[in-house]
């Protein structure tokens, strides 16, 4: 599961049902080399991992393993807000070795019952060359179609992705990331968005920097485009804290999230909490039903300033 | 903690919701006892669980109030929840209860509300005690206050009142009268003087046998300019493990059946037709009860293409109990899910 984490750079990952694993942290490293520094969308993930998501009405998942290979997930969402959906979702990849040797491709697919698609791809051309392809519809048209090839280095991480490539209407985007660890603690790097349409075309540079202490990691990206702070704490073996800021230049509004997740193993319980500069407030309770093979999620989100609530309970079977 | 439970744990009727379904009441409904008088509880439960003649062997028992002929069937079809309730009560002492609701809507307005229930010293019955007080409000000023008194040995009168914020919506009286085989009430709604308008109603159950009984409702509402009369009538057949009620009056017709079928499921069926709305509507409804687990599932499935079900589960050894419920209208295609703790 390891491997796979480190392979994944994409948002989507997060709405996975499959449990993740946590990444390799980077102050486990002692041999004398300077480690890579992974992917650069997941610079911020630590912290972004600790905040609850929203969950809002009902939903039941059901996750079934076929073989070391292939994974399948059942969800039926029955919400108050939106229709109500079934979703399915399938997973053709190695978990038990690592792809890199295999060179079997990660295939991950996932259809809605109104027709929506999402679907990536992920190939090793060489042991340290990756090529991914992604694609997402909104029922019938397509609104995503990105392409990306990274290249990891002993301890460096370049990537190209070129997304909503058009030639009809001349424009697409493309994005170069790369990121150098410059020492066992710190990581800098950067990232060039160029966007091109028939009318208008710009570029976007944006500077990140990482750096990890032995029970902590500060980010930052800063930017033409506002800039994005995140630091992550592990206090003890239950308790992780996040804080974090963001400031755009495009929607002219800063904010600030403060989230905690207290980790209860003899209670088989997670708790996740979140307070937003928003006057969001929201928690998000999952308890694992020993014996039974499911979870039981309930969450709650309350925006003071909107006076509105959103409740939200959930069971993953499997 | 323990103490807490000892005086919490329903000495005060209301609390325990009259003794009738198991963990049902109070967790889920309006502050305990409130809306349903809970001070019929004793009697009533030796004349619908349909033991005949506990009284004694040549008398018939006494058929409860005319309130409660449909309420056991009522009573296992899950309420609608929604948005995150939290009750805390707490038992102050053998006589005194309070309870805190704290109540996030998504649909309506967020709330606290206060309640407290008073019962008295004067000790009629092995769960009964008089007079009781059970008191309301809400953080907007709303208030739901009634007051329970028996007066003598057969005669017991309730007060009630209910605002909306300061101003009185509702406020009756009533006076029952139970005889040995019969009860006689009758409820003065809302009368106002200046303005000349009132309802006054009047009920009147017999038993007939041990398991019959049949009675009538008389409704007389007036107001300034026109003045009327709804007649209705009520039957209820108890056996030995069901209990069958039939209302028919001008206003329409409301069947029920319950039926016990063990110790952990009862099942009810409803059947409702309204000549003011022009519908009528079958209701089925069934309790699981599973006290080894402390789980309590009831579920419900409407001719309207509405499918409920609400969980409670009590969190042992903590004394809290989690509530789980959620509504789906397939028809009109929406949906309303909520959970609830409760504490104490």
């Amino acid at each position: 599961m390891g491997s796979v984490l480190a392979l994944s750079t994409r948002p989507g990952r997060q709405n996975s049902p499959f449990p993740q694993a946590r990444p390799l942290s980077r102050w486990d490293r002692r041999d004398g080399r300077l480690p890579n520094p992974g992917s650069f969308d997941g610079l911020h993930r630590n912290c972004k991992d600790v905040f609850p998501q929203q969950i809002e009405g009902v939903k039941l998942v059901i996750n079934k393993t076929l073989s070391s290979f292939f994974k399948v997930s059942h969800t039926f969402h029955l919400s108050a807000v939106a229709p109500s959906s079934y979703r399915f979702h399938a997973e053709h990849l190695q978990s038990d070795t690592d792809s890199k040797e295999t060179g079997s491709p990660m295939l991950i697919g996932e259809m809605d019952s109104s027709g929506s698609l999402n679907a990536h791809s992920l190939f090793h051309l060489s042991e340290k060359i990756k090529a991914k392809a992604v694609f997402q519809t909104q029922q019938a048209q397509f609104v995503t179609w990105q392409f990306e090839t990274e290249y990891r280095g002993s301890d460096f991480t370049a990537a190209v992705t070129m997304a909503n490539p058009d030639i009809l209407r001349e424009s697409v985007i493309m994005v170069a990331h790369f990121l150098q660890s410059v020492s066992p603690q710190l990581v800098l790097g950067g990232e060039l968005v160029y966007h091109r349409g028939r009318a208008e075309e710009g570029g976007i540079l944006t500077l990140a920097g990482q750096y990890s202490g032995p029970n902590w990691v500060a980010t930052l990206n800063a930017g033409k485009g506002g800039a994005h702070a995140s630091y992550y704490h592990r206090a003890n073996k239950q308790i992780q804290v996040g804080v974090e800021f963001e400031a755009s230049t495009r929607t002219q509004e800063t904010t600030f999230s403060f989230g905690y997740q207290m980790e209860l193993p003899e209670a088989k319980m997670v708790f996740k909490g979140m307070l937003d500069s928003r006057c969001i407030i929201g928690g998000v309770l999952e308890k694992r039903l020993y014996p039974l093979p499911a979870t039981l999620i309930m969450g709650a989100f309350v925006n003071h300033r909107a006076d509105k609530l959103q409740v939200g309970l959930g069971v993953n079977v499997g | 903690m323990g103490s807490v439970l000892a005086a919490s744990s329903p000495n005060p009727p209301p609390a325990s919701g009259g003794g009738s379904a198991p963990g049902g009441a109070g967790l889920v409904t309006v502050p305990p006892g409130f809306t349903m008088p809970p001070v019929s509880a004793v009697p009533s439960s030796s004349g619908t669980q349909g033991q005949p003649g506990t009284d004694a062997e040549s008398s018939l028992p006494n058929p409860g109030t005319f309130e409660e002929c449909h309420r056991k069937c009522k009573e296992v079809f899950p309420l609608q929840m929604e948005g995150v309730r939290l009750v805390v009560n707490k038992g102050l002492s053998n006589h005194f209860q309070v309870s805190h609701t704290i109540t996030l809507s998504t649909l309506g307005d967020s709330g606290y509300r206060f309640g407290a229930t008073y019962v008295g010293s004067k000790q009629t019955g092995p769960a009964e005690s008089f007079p009781v007080m059970v008191g309301d409000m809400d953080n907007t000023g709303s208030l739901n206050a009634q007051i329970i008194h028996q007066l003598a040995s057969r005669i017991r009168t309730k007060v009630a009142m209910q605002t909306q914020q300061h101003k009185f919506v509702n406020w009756q009286c009533d006076t029952e009268y139970r005889g040995d085989d019969f009860t006689a009430s009758v409820t003065l709604g809302n009368p106002d003087v200046l303005v000349g308008s009132g309802i006054l109603v009047a009920h009147y159950l017999q038993s007939l046998s041990p398991a019959l009984v049949l009675g009538g409702e008389l409704v007389y509402h007036r107001r300034p300019g026109e003045e009327g009369t709804v007649t209705s009538f009520v039957g209820r057949y108890t056996g030995s493990n069901y209990v069958a009620t039939l209302t028919v009056g001008g206003a329409g017709a409301h069947a029920s059946y319950y039926h016990k079928a063990n110790d952990q499921l009862q099942i009810g069926v409803e059947f409702e037709a309204s000549t003011r709305m022009q519908d009528t509507s079958v209701s089925f409804g069934y309790q699981l009860d599973v006290p080894k687990a402390n789980l309590l599932f009831k579920g419900s499935l409407d001719s309207n293409w509405v499918v409920g079900a609400t969980l409670e589960k009590k969190l042992v050894p903590l004394p809290l109990s989690l509530a789980l419920g959620a509504f789906l209208n397939h028809r009109k295609n929406k949906f309303q899910c909520g959970f609830g703790i409760t504490i104490g």
